[in-house]
């Protein structure tokens, strides 16, 4: 049931055959989990809570920086040396008082990250280093939950939706282990790559649409292109071969 | 037999910006071979000091993952081959 108020906010989500209000009602009953809070998680944060997704969880364990301000949208000046997850859960708010949006201090890794996504119907990659995209990725799988990969570089970024046990996974995808570094990116990059994936997670919730899944899309702001690549669930895949294609 | 290499844009510097070569191969391993052939400073790019190819990059065959085995994979004439770098930033 919806008050007059989220009647109002979402009416133009509600009036899209694909969405209506049975879609906006699944809205509000999903969890999604958001790992980071930076160049991705500020614009998959902001469009998720705007689209009315009843409880965002977000994870990050660092503090807003000068220099995070060309992209992380969710921080302002005024919240330099401030935790990264309480500036955004104070934006989030301020932005759709009906959500509920919890926050955790923690650095995911292989310890905290089974227990960090209990009960949430979504995982969502907002990391910058690919080592904990890996731990999330097997994590992801070992409890079954979909995870909506994105990444970014300069003016690059790739984005994969990961349906455990059905479809290609990151580690299917990706073979190396890159070290972790800082990487150049423009705000805008992040901006297109994380409203893609706030897109995929919405589609996936209200059970609509064609899912990136098997295909990574790749966009190239410079050029201003998107293409896109198929990629095979690998039956040897060290996170999900073991796990029965269930397609 | 001619393959067309999409080569990603940090690549290009060392092909005077152009963002497909034409080579020669019966396998993507000759391929790319024929493409340090042309342009030898992307050895260092494509394989690592064990001649194996580098781990931060995936080979894509005409629109499709090409792994595992990709430099033994086969090609044929008209065949496109990407050569696409790991992101990891967020």
């Amino acid at each position: 049931m919806f008050t007059q108020g989220e009647l109002k906010r979402y009416d133009r989500q509600i009036m899209m055959k694909e969405i209506g209000a049975h879609g906006q009602e699944k809205l509000k009953r999903s969890k999604i989990f958001i790992a980071g809070a930076g160049g991705l998680g500020s614009p998959i944060a902001i469009y998720l809570a705007a689209a009315g997704v009843g409880l965002i969880k977000i994870a990050d364990g660092d503090r807003v920086e000068l220099s995070n301000l060309n992209r992380q949208v969710l921080h302002w000046e005024e919240d330099i040396g401030k935790k990264k997850i309480e500036s955004a859960k104070d934006k989030l708010i301020r932005l759709n008082p009906n959500i509920k949006v919890e926050i955790s201090y923690d650095s995911i890794n292989q310890n905290n990250v089974m227990q960090m996504l209990d009960g949430f119907d979504v995982l969502v990659d907002a990391l910058d280093n690919l080592a904990t995209r890996y731990i999330l990725n097997k994590a992801a799988i070992k409890k079954n939950i979909p995870f909506f990969h994105g990444a970014v570089n300069g003016f690059e970024g790739e984005i994969m939706d990961i349906i455990p046990g059905k479809t290609a996974c990151l580690r299917c995808m990706y073979h190396g282990e890159p070290p972790s570094k800082k990487f150049p990116v423009v705000g805008a990059t992040t901006a297109v790559i994380g409203s893609i994936q706030a897109m995929e997670v919405i589609k996936y919730i209200a059970g609509i649409g064609d899912l990136l899944v098997n295909r990574l899309l790749i966009f190239d702001g410079l050029d201003m292109k998107f293409k896109e690549f198929k990629v095979k669930k690998n039956p040897e895949c060290e996170h999900c071969g073991n796990i029965r294609n269930k397609q | 037999m001619s393959v067309q290499i999409n080569l990603h844009k940090t690549h290009r510097r060392y092909t005077n910006g152009q963002e497909s070569v034409y080579v020669e191969g019966n396998n993507v391993k000759e391929c790319l071979n024929d493409l340090i052939g042309k342009y030898p400073p992307l050895r260092k790019e494509i394989f690592d000091k064990k001649g194996q190819l580098n781990p931060l990059m995936e080979v894509y065959l005409n629109g499709e993952s090409a792994y595992p085995n990709e430099l033994a994979r086969e090609v044929k004439d008209g065949d496109k081959i990407h050569l696409i770098y790991m992101l990891a930033g967020g």
